[in-house]
This record gives structure tokens, C-alpha cells and sequence, in this order.
């Protein structure tokens, strides 16, 4: 294929732009998909992707187009995650694309995710087609979006297209757009192979599938390839392209995203990131690759019943293969019992990996409360990083705790400005600056503990700005605090998956509210159980579970036994679920929400 | 199983297993009612006395069809039970009828306790007297309040002047025993009724006394109104203290607490109602009843429907059964047991002694003799301790 013919982009946006619709126009008009086998959000092809109607992983898929010039074009189209949580997943797309089609919807603007990801397109030096989306919406405001576009960007709001993915108006002139304006890539085929492994899936009887863009040279099937980073060597025994099912062809040319299989089996000698080269004639030089996501939010999962924990391994391992990011550890809890330290991306990334354990594995699960990994300095000047609170040595030999913080990109229309500076004091934001963009949005910058994002932050967000405010972050390292272990006793002892790290000023107020809660969440017992936080051995606060006073049933008629057997029963059934600490009783579900603040609205 | 099935509602296979000495206690149920009270969800109706009739029909061919079977293996009823809905639908003369076939049936021990429950919105003076003439020997009467107030709002059939009447009725009646329902837990506005009743059922020389927490079935009219905001029932605090000052005045005043929910005068303990605390053998006979033949137990279609087509067919309308053994037998045996003062025995319970003695320092138990019972604390309760000693 004639390489000026080949055009490779993303579309990126904010979350709920309208992404994958877009992609489905683009894929009828291509007559890629038949007609017949056509869904909405075709792209999203896991079952979970399809529930939520959220993009979770990038979905690449190599399009025919006769263009309006009369030529024929390949173009290849990544679909990419809007969420926060998988940003990754939009970096490594950008990777391997010469464009980005930026898509913003006409009734929401410009968001946080907008400006987060333009900015990483721009950084990464991509053409960027920006195109307001939704226009056929009547609360749409074409100019309003656009302006801010072009604010955002430094463009002529004139360049900026307007579509509806819904309808499919205007995606023609949009792929014109982007055969124009996007540049052919640019590395020679009868260079050295370099290819850029931007994305990888496990597939159980092939083993690992690369995704690759070939940056240079072509390879081919049969082919004898090395990986730089690894040093692994295999040959390949086969070569494709996403249509968007894997479809096998005799090779890649420069230019060109595809995949490969190589009969490697082990996911850890693959890595996303790596550049492929060929045995005989290798490259010099790596192509630059990308840091390794790394998990920021940790969580406990543990099986409801015990004798799930092989299984949960299992489906853990498993669910790795296709998830690099997430990570996990064997971790015992007195409360709990066997389970596993789970390391994730974010709220969103936890919550996905519980529903498939759940879904794809049947497994029951309780999932503690999440919180960061800490970076602790002991008296020795020795640095540990705990992941699980409980964890966390005596004050004493503890010189300092530090806190993973993010970089935080709000916007928010001016009216809602005043509540979430007041936010971000709170939750101990260090300001920075702020941007007007065109008169309808503010751009906030701050600093953020991370830990208060996967508190409740975003749910006070949006609470505090009738749900227009919009959240973007990255992680930028980890800072001091004056911070303190905080533990739950319950009855007299302490329960290890209660136990926080908060800042000190604040142990009493998350003292009294998890304590309170507890009282809330514990079913009354035979006797008073006295439930308390403490810092180092002193209470900061304490509630009360009452005893049960009453509990017996009304009259029996006619020597009816099985009606209270029954009774009796779901009792017992119900103890079953529930987790002994001494003499108490703690259902699971204190474990999941004792330590959530606020309502049960998710990040989006 | 189905083998099982097949011997209850095929054959007497089952009686006879039970050999030449089968005694039972008989419980003849009634499940209709004059009007149904607010808090209500047993299975009762209101229906017509031609529908009543049919009814009464079927249960006299039921008994005849286990009399026949019974019969050929011995013959003996420790105590008759007729209960309901409401058994005083049925005229004195009624009652004494049925009484006296069931006794003609089965043949029933010397001096065997005969029960018959009355609505006080039913019968007059004689007919306690006529229903004594057929062999009733015991009443329990449907009282719940001796105020009007508190009976209206429970929408009961009946005002107090009327349950007083019926109750001295009942007392000059013949019979040897006479006890009385009375409902606590009472919804707003009705405080203190519950204990002057008492007090007023106490000076009348009562002999028995059942106290039941109003517990309103789901879907009824006054959990629907206390759903709604419109009735307010009082919080379990309140309802713990009413009781323990019930269970305080009836023990002070000389009744004996034998079961969580039952008082007597020496020498009235209700037998029949024992005898299920006890796990002893029952034959239950009408819609809905439940028996109990050794490890068997099974019970009657609900629906009256099925019940009397069942009958019609001329088989019997068990319509389910299971087998009690092992570990569930013990689980029942510390059920049941643990609801009268009898307790049960300290081997029973599954617990180290360390618990028992903490849930005794703790008032909930009460330990001696080798022998662990509830107090009244324990008893308000009782639902999670015994999931305690059975499963901690
Ligand atoms: N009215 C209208 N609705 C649209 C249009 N485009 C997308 N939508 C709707 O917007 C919602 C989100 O669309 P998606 O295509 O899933 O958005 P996305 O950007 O891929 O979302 P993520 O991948 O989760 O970030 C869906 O309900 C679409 O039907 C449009 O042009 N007009
Ligand atoms: S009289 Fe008894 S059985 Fe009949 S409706 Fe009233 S409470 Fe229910
Ligand atoms: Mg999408």
C-alpha cells in the first residue's frame, strides 16, 4: 500500500462525547461492518463495556475510504477510554497515530477530560481535528463549543467541524478532514523493523497478541523478531489487522497498526511499551516507549467464603493477562481471613475488576474500602510503601508519612466557582491558578491528595456544581503529611480492615463518622458493643451498638414448627455471611462501605 | 421420600409404624373468622355457613379417615384442641358435636384436656355451657384488650363489656380452666391498657393468661397504616419494658411463666400447647394443620380449596412432610425447648461453658441443675440466643 494513502488516528474526548458512536458512522460508511451485524457502540465489544456504555480498553479497526479527492484511503481508527482511570490506554493510542479527532459535545462544552487529553495529542505532536459533536441535540451550542475549542487550542474557530454521530451529519466531511489534514505516516519500509507494541490481549490457546504500529521496515509472517526491552526472540507465526476482529494477512508495512502472534505464552515478556525489531537486521534504537501505569488505589478482596481463595487466585491471574495494570498480593486479615492486596488505576478500574471476579468467575467477594499506597520514612531514613493501612508501623519509629498527590485540572462555569475553590480547601488542594476559557468555564489547577479523590471528591464536585463540573488528574508524586494510623475497635479489639491513615486534624471527625456508620451498618447483639476509633492507643471517638431487646416471634398456631424452623434457618444462613470478630457479628457489607463516605454515586 | 409421600397419603403404613400405642394429641382447626382483625395474616376467612358447613363436612371425613386407621392400631387422645380463626363461629351445640365425635373417633384418656377457643363477639351465656356439655373442659378466650379504644383500633369483633361477659360466662361455665389472650406493644394512644387489662383479667381469677407482642403481618391493614406514618407502633425498648413488668406483676401475683408467652394458676398449664415445646407426637386435622409423628412431620393444604377437593377425592390433604433427625432434632429439641421454663439440658447446647455463664452474667440465661433456661430478658430475645447456642 502506497503509504501517502494510509491514515492513522484516535478519536479522544471527554467521557460520554460520543466517541464510539462516532466510530460506528465511520464504520458504515466504510461498509466495514455488514450492515446486518451493526450495533450501537460496535466498538465496544466486552460484555461490560456494552452494560455500562462506557469505553473501558482501546479498540483499534482498519477502514477502506473512497474519499470525496476520488482516492482510496486506509484508515486505521482507535477508539479510546474517555475515563480518567484508563488515560493510559489514550496515551499509548496516540502512539501510534499521526491524528486525533478531538470530539466535544455541543451540550456539555469543553470538559476536563477534553483538556487532558488535547493536551497529551499536543505533547505527543498528533494533528488534532477538533469537531463538536451532538449537534443534532436541541440544547446543542455549536458556536459556544467551539469557541472554547478554539480558546482551548489556540485555533481559528473556523477549523472547528460539527457532526452528530447520532445521525451521522457531517461524518463524512469530518473523514475527508482527516484524510486531509492528518499527515501520511512517515518511516520507510526498507528501513530496519521498528514496530511500537502499543497494546496487548492474551488469548488462551495463541498466547499473547501484540498490537503493533509499525514504525519502520515491514514484518511479516514467519518472520524471526526480537523485543528490545525483553530480549525475547520468537518468530511470527502470524500477522494482521483489526477489522475490528483480528483478520491475518501476509505482513505490516511501515505506516501500518496491526498485530502479531508469536507463540509467546508468558504476558511478562511482552510489554506494552516495547519496540519489535528483526533478529537478522535489528534496529539500533528503541523507539521511545512509555512508563507502565502504575496502581495508586489499593484494595482488600477477599473471598466470602474461605475456601474460594485458590479460585480467586486463579481468576486473579487470569484477569492479569489481559489488565496489566492491575496488580495483587496475598495479604492475611484477621477480620477477613486469606485474601488478596489488589492494586488499581482508580474507582472505576477496582469497581470493573470486582464485576468481572464476580460475573466472568462466580466468585463472591468482599472488597474493603479503597485507599492509596503510602510512601513511609522511617527514623533510619529507610523508605517502605505501605498498601494496606493496617500495615502501617507505631508512630514511633515513623519519621515521615508521604501521600500520592495529582496534578488536578477542574472546569467549572463561573457561577459554581466560589463552592469548589471551597472544595478544594477542604480536601487539602494546593491551589495554582485558574483560566477563564471564553467566559463559560473556569479552569481550575490545583494540587490534590489522591486519597481524597477516592474518598468522595468527586461525588462533593459534582454535587457542588449541579453535576457541571468536570475532573482531570495525573499523578505527580508523593508529598508529606502530617498523617496518623487511624483504628477501629470493635468490642475492644482492633479490626486490621478498619484501620485509615488520615491527616491528624481530621482523625476525630473520620473517627466519629465511621464509628457512627458502624453502629448503623452492625446488627444489634445480645449485649451493648462499644465501637471506637483511636490514634495510637488514645479513643478520639465512640459509639454504641445498643443490645437487641427485643427479638421473639408472635404466637405459634396449631404446632406450626416449620415456620420457625424456616426463621431459624435464614438465620443461620444469615450468620453465615456474616464475620466473627470475637464475640461480634460484622456483616460483610460493613467491611465495603463502613469507610465510604458520602452517597453511592460512582466517577464517571 | 416419595415413598413416604406415599404412605401418608396412601395408607396407614405410617400409623402403623407407630405400633399398638399410638397417643396423640388432636388439634382440630377452624379457619374462619367473623371479620378479619386489623393486624391479621393467619390463615383465616370469612365466609358464608354454607361454605362453613362444607368445611365442617370435610374435617369430620378427614377424621374418619385417620379414626379408621388410628383405630386399628389403639386408641387414645391425650388432649383435643379445637382452635382457628375462630371455632366459636360455630354455635355451642356445634362445637359440642364435633367435640364429641372426635372423642367417639379416637377415644380420649381419662380427664384429657379439651380446649375450645372463643371469640367474645360470638357466643351467648348457654352456649359456653352447651359446648361443656360435649366434653369441653377448657376455654381460651380471644380478649386481646379490655378496652374499647385499643379494640377498635385493632379492629376486633368485640367491645370489653362484651369480652368481660364472655369471660365470666366461660368462668361460670363448668369449665375447669379459662385463660385469656391479651395483646401488648400497642400502637400510640393506647398506653397502659395492656396492664390494667391484665389487671382486671388478674381480679376476675383468670387461670391462664397468654401475652403476645402485636406483631402486625406483613400486608395487613395496620402495618400498612404504620408504614404510612398514620399509626405509630412503639419503638422495642418500650416493648421489652411493658412485657417485663407483665412477666413481674403475673409472677408476683402467683402465676407461674412455664412458657415465654404463657401464664398460669398451679395446675392450668395448657398440655396440649406443651406438648409442641416438648416434641410431642400431634395430629393436626383441618386446613393448614400441622402434625407431628415421631421424626415425621407434615402438614395439610392451606388453600381450602385444595383442602376440601383433596377430601372430596377421599385422600388425605397432606401436602407436605419432613423427616426430623440428627442435628436437626437437637436444633429443634433447644428451639423449642428453650421457650419454657423447662430450659433444656446443658448437653443440648452446642456452647463452651465459658458463653453460658457470659450470657448468664449478662441476665440473659439462667443455669442450674445442669440445666440452661431463659430468663425473662432472655426471653424478649429468645429468636438470636438460640441461634447463639445453636451456632456459635
Ligand atoms: N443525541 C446524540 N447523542 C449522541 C451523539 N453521539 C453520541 N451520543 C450518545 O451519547 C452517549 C455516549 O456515547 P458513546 O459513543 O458511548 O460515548 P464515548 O465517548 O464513546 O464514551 P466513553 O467511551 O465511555 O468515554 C450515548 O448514549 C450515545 O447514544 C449524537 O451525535 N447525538
Ligand atoms: S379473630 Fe383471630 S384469627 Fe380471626 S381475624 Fe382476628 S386475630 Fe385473626
Ligand atoms: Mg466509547
Amino acid at each position: 500500500m502506497d503509504k501517502s494513502r494510509i491514515r492513522n488516528f484516535c478519536i479522544i474526548a471527554h467521557i460520554d462525547h460520543g466517541k464510539s458512536t462516532l466510530a460506528d458512522r465511520f464504520l458504515e460508511i466504510t461498509d466495514t461492518v455488514p450492515r446486518q451485524k451493526m450495533a450501537e457502540q460496535y466498538l465496544d465489544r466486552m460484555e461490560l463495556e456494552r452494560e455500562r456504555g462506557i469505553t473501558i480498553k482501546a479498540q483499534a479497526v482498519r477502514m477502506q475510504y473512497m474519499a470525496t479527492d476520488g482516492e482510496e484511503y486506509r484508515l486505521n481508527l482507535i477508539d479510546t477510554p474517555g475515563h480518567v482511570d484508563f488515560s493510559y490506554e489514550v496515551s499509548r493510542s496516540l502512539a501510534a497515530c499521526e491524528g486525533a479527532i478531538l470530539l466535544v459535545d455541543a451540550s456539555q462544552g469543553v470538559e476536563a477530560q477534553t483538556v487532558g487529553n488535547a493536551y497529551l495529542a499536543v505533547e505527543s505532536g498528533l494533528e488534532i481535528v477538533p469537531v463538536v459533536n451532538k449537534i443534532d441535540l436541541p440544547a446543542s451550542d455549536f458556536e459556544g463549543t467551539a469557541m472554547e475549542i478554539s480558546d482551548l487550542l489556540g485555533i481559528d474557530p473556523g477549523e472547528v467541524l460539527a457532526v452528530s454521530a447520532k445521525t451521522g451529519e457531517g461524518a463524512r466531511e469530518l473523514l475527508d478532514a482527516v484524510v486531509r489534514r492528518v499527515p501520511p505516516p512517515s518511516g520507510e519500509a526498507d528501513m530496519p523493523l521498528r514496530a511500537l507494541v502499543f497494546d496487548s490481549s492474551y488469548d488462551s490457546y495463541r498466547g499473547v497478541v501484540a498490537f503493533v504500529r509499525v514504525v519502520e521496515g515491514e514484518v511479516k509472517r514467519g518472520m524471526k523478531v526480537r523485543f528490545m526491552a525483553t530480549g525475547v526472540t520468537a518468530s511470527v507465526d502470524e500477522v494482521g489487522y483489526f477489522s475490528p476482529d483480528m483478520i491475518s494477512c501476509p505482513g505490516l508495512e511501515a505506516g501500518e497498526v496491526g498485530y502479531i502472534i508469536t507463540g509467546v505464552k508468558d504476558v511478562t515478556r511482552i510489554k506494552v511499551g516495547d519496540t519489535v525489531t528483526g533478529r537478522e537486521a535489528p534496529a539500533a534504537e528503541p523507539l521511545p516507549g512509555y512508563r507502565e501505569p502504575k496502581p495508586m488505589v489499593f484494595a482488600g478482596v477477599y473471598p466470602v467464603d474461605s475456601d474460594d481463595f485458590t479460585d480467586l487466585n486463579d481468576a486473579l491471574e487470569k484477569l492479569k493477562l489481559n489488565d496489566a495494570a492491575l496488580s495483587f498480593t496475598r495479604e492475611n486479615s484477621k477480620a477477613l481471613g486469606f485474601g488478596f492486596r489488589c492494586g488499581f488505576l482508580g474507582l472505576l478500574h477496582l469497581e470493573i475488576v470486582q464485576e468481572r471476579l464476580e460475573r466472568e468467575y462466580g466468585l463472591d467477594l468482599v472488597v474493603t474500602s479503597p485507599n492509596v499506597v503510602y510512601e513511609v520514612v522511617d527514623r533510619g531514613g529507610g523508605v517502605t510503601y505501605i498498601r494496606n493501612p493496617s500495615d502501617m508501623p507505631d508512630m514511633g519509629v515513623v519519621k515521615e508519612i508521604r501521600e500520592p498527590y495529582v496534578q488536578a485540572t477542574i472546569l467549572v462555569p463561573p457561577d459554581y466557582m466560589g463552592g469548589i475553590l471551597e472544595l478544594v480547601k477542604e480536601r487539602r488542594g494546593i491551589y495554582q491558578d485558574m483560566t477563564y476559557l471564553s467566559g463559560r468555564r473556569v479552569e481550575i489547577r490545583c494540587r490534590l491528595p489522591l486519597a481524597e479523590i477516592v474518598v468522595d471528591f468527586y461525588d462533593q464536585l459534582k454535587s457542588r456544581s449541579r453535576g457541571y463540573a468536570s475532573l482531570d488528574y495525573e499523578h505527580v508524586g508523593f508529598l508529606a503529611g502530617n498523617l496518623v494510623r487511624l483504628d477501629i475497635l470493635i468490642n475492644g479489639e482492633p479490626v486490621d480492615a478498619f484501620s485509615i491513615i488520615v491527616e491528624r486534624s481530621r482523625a476525630h471527625e473520620y473517627g466519629s463518622r465511621i464509628t457512627k456508620k458502624l453502629r448503623e451498618l452492625i446488627p444489634r447483639q445480645l449485649f451493648d458493643v462499644p465501637v471506637q476509633a483511636a490514634v495510637g492507643g488514645k479513643v478520639v471517638a465512640r459509639e454504641t451498638i445498643k443490645a437487641r431487646r427485643k427479638d421473639v416471634l408472635a404466637k405459634c398456631y396449631g404446632g406450626d414448627v416449620t415456620r420457625k424452623k424456616k426463621l431459624l434457618q435464614k438465620q443461620k444462613e444469615g450468620k453465615k455471611r456474616m464475620k466473627m470478630v470475637g464475640r461480634v457479628e460484622i456483616p460483610q457489607e460493613a467491611f465495603i462501605s463502613a469507610l465510604r463516605a458520602g452517597g453511592e454515586e460512582k466517577p464517571r | 421420600m416419595s415413598a413416604l409421600a406415599y404412605d401418608i397419603k396412601s395408607s396407614t403404613a405410617v400409623v402403623r409404624a407407630w405400633g399398638g400405642n399410638v397417643k396423640v394429641r388432636l388439634y382440630l382447626h377452624w379457619p374462619f373468622c367473623r371479620s378479619r382483625c386489623a393486624y391479621c395474616d393467619f390463615n383465616t376467612r370469612v365466609a358464608s355457613v354454607g361454605y362453613q358447613e362444607a368445611y365442617r363436612t370435610a374435617l369430620l371425613a378427614e377424621m374418619g379417615m385417620w379414626a379408621s386407621m388410628l383405630g386399628r392400631a389403639g386408641k387414645t387422645i391425650r388432649s383435643l384442641y379445637l382452635g382457628g380463626g375462630t371455632p366459636s363461629c360455630m354455635s355451642g351445640d356445634e362445637t359440642a358435636a364435633l367435640l364429641s365425635t372426635a372423642a367417639e373417633r379416637f377415644g380420649l384418656e381419662d380427664g384429657a384436656e379439651v380446649t375450645v377457643e372463643v371469640n367474645p363477639a360470638t357466643w351467648a351465656e348457654d352456649d359456653y355451657a352447651r359446648a361443656v356439655f360435649g366434653g369441653a373442659n377448657r376455654f381460651s378466650v380471644g380478649v386481646q384488650s379490655l378496652h374499647d379504644g385499643t379494640l377498635r383500633v385493632l379492629s376486633r369483633p368485640h367491645g370489653a363489656e362484651e369480652a368481660m361477659e364472655a369471660l365470666r360466662a366461660a368462668l361460670d361455665s363448668g369449665a375447669r380452666s379459662v385463660g385469656a389472650d391479651l395483646l401488648y406493644g400497642l400502637p400510640a394512644g393506647c398506653e397502659g391498657t395492656f396492664l390494667d387489662s391484665l389487671e382486671k383479667l388478674m381480679g376476675l381469677g383468670i387461670h391462664h393468661l397468654s401475652v403476645y407482642a402485636l406483631s402486625p403481618g406483613a400486608k395487613t391493614p395496620l402495618a400498612r397504616m404504620a408504614a404510612r406514618g398514620e399509626v405509630a407502633l412503639p419503638e422495642d425498648e418500650a416493648v421489652a419494658e411493658e412485657y417485663l413488668a407483665a412477666v413481674e406483676i403475673l409472677v408476683r401475683r402467683g402465676y407461674e411463666h412455664y412458657e415465654i408467652s404463657n401464664f398460669c394458676r398451679p395446675g392450668h398449664r395448657c398440655r396440649h400447647n406443651l406438648a409442641y415445646w416438648r416434641r410431642e407426637d400431634y395430629l393436626g386435622l383441618g386446613a393448614g394443620a400441622h402434625s407431628k409423628l415421631g421424626g415425621l412431620r407434615f402438614w395439610n393444604e392451606r388453600s381450602l380449596l385444595r383442602y376440601l377437593r383433596t377430601i372430596g377425592e377421599g385422600r388425605l390433604p397432606v401436602s407436605g412432610w419432613e423427616v426430623v433427625t440428627g442435628e436437626e432434632a437437637r436444633e429443634e429439641m433447644v428451639m423449642l425447648g428453650m421457650r419454657t421454663s423447662r430450659g433444656v439440658s446443658e448437653r443440648t447446647v452446642s456452647h463452651s461453658s465459658g458463653r453460658l455463664r457470659e450470657l448468664a452474667r449478662g441476665g440473659l440465661l439462667d443455669i442450674s441443675g445442669g440445666r440452661v433456661k431463659l430468663t425473662p430478658r432472655g426471653m424478649l430475645v429468645s429468636n438470636l440466643l438460640i441461634a447463639d447456642l445453636l451456632w456459635s
